[in-house]
């Protein structure tokens, strides 16, 4: 009996096994298949409200980007419960987590994430966006400031609400490197090896446009590859010491660098630590873009989210995360609350730039299609030379 | 009939794992790496042109790759040999605390380490003046230079490099080495002759556990090189992440894969000789 009975039950748990394997096997096919669930560009669908907002819902935002009270607050207003986490640390990094979700029709449990306007852009024309109700987001319609109304790639502001904008320019060492004004500066061979720029094509390279007199707004492939040209000579001089995200930090405390291409909200939280760290204006000017509210498709209780992006087109809710954050809030009649309740922050240029500080600036330029490729690969080039 | 379903049964749980965590997702990059168009639209069409753009593209971060892992394999195998050789035959009761203090840096992560050579390295560190007194930072600085991502791997993989000629030299049978001193070698003929060619398997294991993850890293290009000083695997990572040109990621990583395997082949044919596994000796 005994001699009988073990062979089968073997022969039952390999059979499980292969099972297993088989399933797997067909599991991945099916991820890999899939071109199925959504629609091609053009046609977005409008996100269906229900009467009222309740349940929970899933906030996928970039690391230190909100303050510690307005999440219990906003779950205390309207008695919903939030689950926000910090898992966007870059673009392209994201968009390759959710690449292959968002293409199957879902969002992996969020309501609602924040990309930077490009990146907004490019999903939207892969149709992973929705439209907005905007029955539901009158203080979004009201409280938007006039400059982000009508972006080139979302006119009427369908599918992004920004979350909060930001200046690229240069950020200096003053004792280290006094003199550094421009973005032409950062070439002069006094601060070879000291000098760092952003890993960020869209960042770095319009930039150094403006050193060399092209208007990044409309320029050719071939004006961005002369910028490109210029940053791989002085790479390759040791002008540049090395490529980096926001790990300019480090460089900046430490004096391994001491003139970047940096944000303008790191500066604030860079300079709060280091009274030597400062933020410049570059006399070229400087390159803007914001970070948006976006709600993908499949995205689980969008009634939710249009009640964040409505609470937080509240001034006084902004004002609150303002003051933590240290962008540039793109919601009107936050300046007031914030001259009464933190007059620094509320005078800093930084946070509440003026039309003047701004004058030279340029909505961050992108490229798309073969262009984009082509120009990714030759400033990655340089990047990992 | 249970004799022969048994082996079938115990090899069944690795051979799944292998096949579900290496084999489909090696067919699912094959697959991608031949992938063609751009961003967003990317679709499979025997794109082959992925492959020499790879090549001809990346070909210098390849040989630095290799020529970095390489040395520090070397340097890794100098420092890592004595120390082998005093922790095994001259540590006495020593012996557990020395081989502990080799491991012991695996209790905090890999990325810490390397950080913690970046402010050991950094323009403004002692060590850093001291070098420069000695005419040894050319260029003023350290940091961001091919030398400190080479002392960054080369400390990195030092335990790989360490425990296994530890363990082949610690199986050496003592007597061999007295009746060598009996048939009056002297103390380095002993050690060329008899000790090297017996731990030569710990050498082997150990510079292939120290030379294959050397060249695909990119923690210490990352924070101790400069733009200058990329390793295959900052383009691997930058392609797929900054860029999102998967086929292009995906061919390169078929290409170092392809190449590691070659150099490994062509090492192990040599070191794998009679002479060297200690035929000789015994």
């Amino acid at each position: 009996m005994v001699s009988e009975k073990h062979p089968r039950r073997i022969t039952a748990l390999l059979a499980v096994a292969v099972a297993a394997v088989a399933l797997a096997f067909g599991l991945a096919a099916c991820g890999g298949g899939g071109d199925s669930g959504i629609n091609g560009g053009g046609e977005t669908e409008e996100v269906k409200l229900e009467k009222k907002a309740t349940g929970d819902i899933t906030i996928s935002n970039w690391p230190l980007y909100i303050d510690k009270q307005t999440v219990p607050d906003f779950e205390k207003e309207t008695g919903l419960s939030v689950k926000y986490i910090e898992d966007v640390n870059a673009n392209e990094e994201f968009f390759a987590k959710m690449d292959p979700l968002l293409k199957q029709g879902e969002s992996g449990g969020r309501s609602l994430f924040v990309v930077t306007d490009w990146m907004a852009n490019k999903m939207h024309e892969l149709g992973y966006l929705q439209n907005f109700d905007k029955s539901a987001l009158p203080n979004f319609e009201k409280n938007l400031v006039a400059n982000l109304k009508e972006p080139s790639y979302d006119p009427k502001r369908e599918f992004s609400a920004p979350w909060q904008s930001g200046m690229t320019g240069i950020i200096v060492r003053k004792d280290l490197a006094p003199d550094v004004k421009s973005i032409c500066d950062l070439f002069d061979p006094k601060y070879k090896g000291k000098v760092e720029m952003l890993n960020e094509l869209r960042d770095t390279v319009p930039l150094v446009m403006k050193c060399l007199g092209i208007d990044p707004e409309g320029a050719s492939e071939g004006d961005w590859m002369k910028a490109i040209d210029k940053i791989k000579e002085a790479t390759e001089s040791g002008q540049i010491r090395r490529f980096t995200g926001n790990d300019y930090g480090a460089d900046l405390t430490s004096g391994n660098a001491v003139a970047v291409i940096g944000w303008s909200g790191d500066a604030v939280q860079l300079q709060a630590d280091n009274p030597n760290i400062e933020w410049r204006m570059p006399t070229e000017g400087c390159i803007l873009w914001s970070d948006n509210m976006v709600i993908p498709v499949g995205a689980p209780n969008p009634t939710a989210a249009e009640e964040w992006i409505n609470y937080v087109y509240e001034p006084k809710n902004e004002a609150q995360i303002e003051a933590y954050v240290n962008y540039v809030s793109p919601v009107e009649n936050v300046k007031p609350i914030l001259l009464k309740e933190e007059p620094e922050v509320a005078k800093n240029q930084l946070i509440f730039p003026s039309k003047s500080f701004t004058k030279n600036c340029t909505i961050q330029p992108s490229p798309t299609g073969e262009e984009e490729q082509n120009l990714n690969r030759a400033f990655n080039a340089v990047v990992n030379g | 009939m249970r004799r022969r379903v048994v082996p079938y049964f115990l090899l069944g749980p690795g051979a799944a794992w292998l096949l579900l965590f290496f084999v489909v997702p090696l067919y699912y990059l094959a697959e991608l790496s031949l992938n063609g168009g751009v961003f967003g639209s990317y679709e499979f069409d025997w794109h082959w042109a992925n492959y020499s753009d790879a090549l001809s593209l990346y070909d210098t971060q390849f040989i630095r790759s290799f020529v970095y892992a390489g040395l520090a394999t070397l340097f890794a195998l100098l420092l890592a040999y004595p120390l082998a050789y005093t922790i095994a035959f001259k540590a006495g009761r020593w012996r557990n605390l020395f081989l502990f203090a080799v491991v012991a840096p695996f209790f905090t992560t890999y990325l810490i380490r390397t950080l913690a050579w970046e402010t050991i390295l950094s323009d403004q560190s002692p060590v850093v003046s001291v070098l420069d007194t000695l005419g040894l930072a050319p260029e003023g600085h350290v940091l961001a230079t091919g030398g400190a991502v080479i002392a960054g791997l080369t400390y990195n993989f030092l335990p790989f490099m360490v425990l296994p000629i530890y363990a082949s030299l610690e199986r050496i049978d003592v007597r061999l080495i007295e009746a060598g001193k009996d048939l009056y070698a002297s103390a380095s003929q002993t050690f060329f002759r008899v000790t090297l060619p017996l731990s030569a398997p710990g050498v082997v294991a150990g510079t292939l556990l120290t030379f294959i993850p050397a060249s695909g890293d990119y923690v210490n290009a990352q924070f101790l090189g400069s733009a200058s000083n990329q390793m295959i695997g900052n383009v691997i990572q930058s392609l797929y992440l900054k860029q999102s040109d998967y086929p292009a990621a995906a061919a390169l990583s078929f290409v170092l894969m392809a190449a590691i395997l070659i150099l490994v082949l062509i090492y192990i044919r040599f070191a794998g000789s009679e002479s060297l596994m200690g035929e000789e000796a015994v």
